[in-house]
């Protein structure tokens, strides 16, 4: 494969960048969850899921 | 009227004026927003001794590889109207052959020619596999020579059949 | 008129039905499983056969399969932008409060995208042009929304009270969006070292097809991840809005 290293890079770019983001949301997600479920009364009713 | 719909006439008035302000501004400054200028351009003689960049394709046949006793590649570059010829000194990009399009930069001289610092080999907007190209040559509907492959409607049909060999 | 209050919106009006943070954590929580697995079925096959099973090109050899990134993060950068810009307009004109929390969480990721674009694209330019960066008319135009994205990111982050930061967020959105066609017909109105599209709505493609499907693919499959991150990152901003509130009704509870 000819300019292997550019290639590998691109797709490391293109896959790690979104990778990085959606690994972010599900930790932010998780927090805000357990958070809601220790403070809110009405945690079981509505945000799970 | 309500206030929403005033809201959104008031948003649509600064979009309009800020259209026309953008569009105005960049017809003004058009001269600048070229990344370069044409042979035909540059055959007007204004930009003499200036730095510019010199956009065009290389025209067949008219490349001389640098060897000894002349460092420079010497080729002219073209648009079909006019063509200049241009020296360059210097490691060329893989792209660069005779029919492609190229980007130089660099001063057009007193005698007419232009001496380049920068070769940038321009890509077009074709991407076609090794093989449509061999197929295309073959049959004689491109001559890599003259200019870019033709429009791909004309080979995205017969496309398949090559690649099928 | 300013203030939010959560779970008070007028039912039944339709541009405000998805206003009830309630119902749209129940609704984005059924589909974003589906959305987000569908997002990487797609996005893995797209670039998979990009990478492995698509042609090398007749002039760029492999760095072609460069494009099966660069050109659906550049697409993604640019509708980032607009959905940006749609989100604006509904905060601004409507007060919607699920806009303004969306606006804000757009402008990260389509930052991240516009440095996918601009990142790849340079991969791609120093073996093909012969430079990293040139500032020809696209690419100082894809480098002017990358900023954009960054301003909105600070602006809508810089205020105490957040409703006047997702004010001028949307201001500073909607007046950056002229940069949108600049981008899209750079190409065509001036000389630019950038190519110009090779895929349009007008005349036929400009590829061939065993390149044009596994970029077309890998566009859809991104453009998944990008709808599945940006819908995950505002439910999570609205329970973070949804616990700020309770605290804070706690601690004037406490006070009284």
């Amino acid at each position: 494969m000819t300019h292997l290293p550019f290639i590998a890079i691109a797709y490391v770019l293109g896959i790690g960048v979104p990778l990085c983001f959606a690994i972010d949301a599900l930790r932010r997600t998780r927090a805000a969850t357990r958070r809601l479920a220790a403070i809110d009364p009405r945690a079981e009713r509505r945000g799970r899921g | 009227m309500t206030r929403k719909r005033r809201r959104l006439y008031v948003l649509l008035a600064c979009g309009i004026g800020l259209g026309s302000a953008t569009a105005l501004v960049l017809t003004a400054f058009n001269d600048n927003l070229v990344f370069f200028v044409s042979p035909t351009d540059m055959a007007k003689g204004e930009r003499m001794g200036r730095q510019v960049r010199l956009g065009g394709l290389v025209e067949k046949g008219s490349v001389q590889r640098g060897g000894e006793g002349r460092p420079a590649t010497l080729f002219r570059v073209t648009d079909g109207a006019a063509s200049i010829g241009v020296s360059y000194s210097g490691i060329l990009p893989d792209l660069f052959r005779e029919g492609q399009g190229v980007v130089v930069l660099g001063a057009l001289q007193p005698d007419g020619t232009f001496k380049a610092n920068e070769v940038l080999a321009k890509h077009d907007e074709t991407y076609m596999p090794k093989e449509v190209a061999e197929a295309l040559k073959k049959s004689g509907q491109w001559n890599p020579g003259a200019g870019p492959p033709p429009p791909a409607a004309t080979w995205n049909a017969t496309a398949p059949k090559a690649e099928g060999k | 008129m300013d203030t939010e209050i959560v779970g008070q919106s007028p039912r039944g009006r339709s541009l405000h039905r998805f206003a009830n943070p309630g119902r749209f954590l129940r609704l984005s929580g059924a589909v974003l499983p589906w959305l987000s697995v569908g997002a990487l079925i797609t996005v893995s096959f797209g670039l998979g056969w990009g990478l492995f099973f698509s042609p090398a090109d007749y002039q760029q050899g492999d760095a072609v399969r460069i494009i099966y990134v660069h050109v659906p993060a550049a697409w993604l950068a640019s509708a980032g932008y607009l959905s940006l810009a749609i989100c604006s307009v509904l905060s601004l004109v409507w007060r919607h409060p699920l806009a303004d929390l969306a606006a804000m969480e757009i402008g990260p990721v389509g930052a991240g995208f516009t440095a996918v674009c601009l990142a790849t694209g340079s991969l791609w330019g120093k073996p093909m042009w012969g430079a990293w960066w040139v500032w020809d008319a696209r690419l100082t135009s894809v480098l002017v929304l990358f900023f954009l994205y960054l301003g909105h990111i600070a602006l809508v982050r810089a205020f105490d009270d957040p409703t006047r930061g997702h004010r001028a967020g949307a201001i500073l959105a909607l007046v950056g969006a002229v940069n949108l066609p600049i981008i899209k017909f750079s190409v065509d109105w001036w000389n630019t070292l950038h190519q110009p599209a090779s895929i349009n709505f007008t005349s036929a493609p400009s590829m061939a097809p065993s390149m044009l499907w596994p970029l077309l693919i890998s566009a859809v499959g991104f453009t998944l991840v990008f709808a599945a991150i940006v819908v995950a990152r505002t439910r999570a901003a609205v329970m973070e809005r949804r616990i700020r509130g309770l605290l804070m009704a706690r601690a004037a509870q406490a006070e009284a």
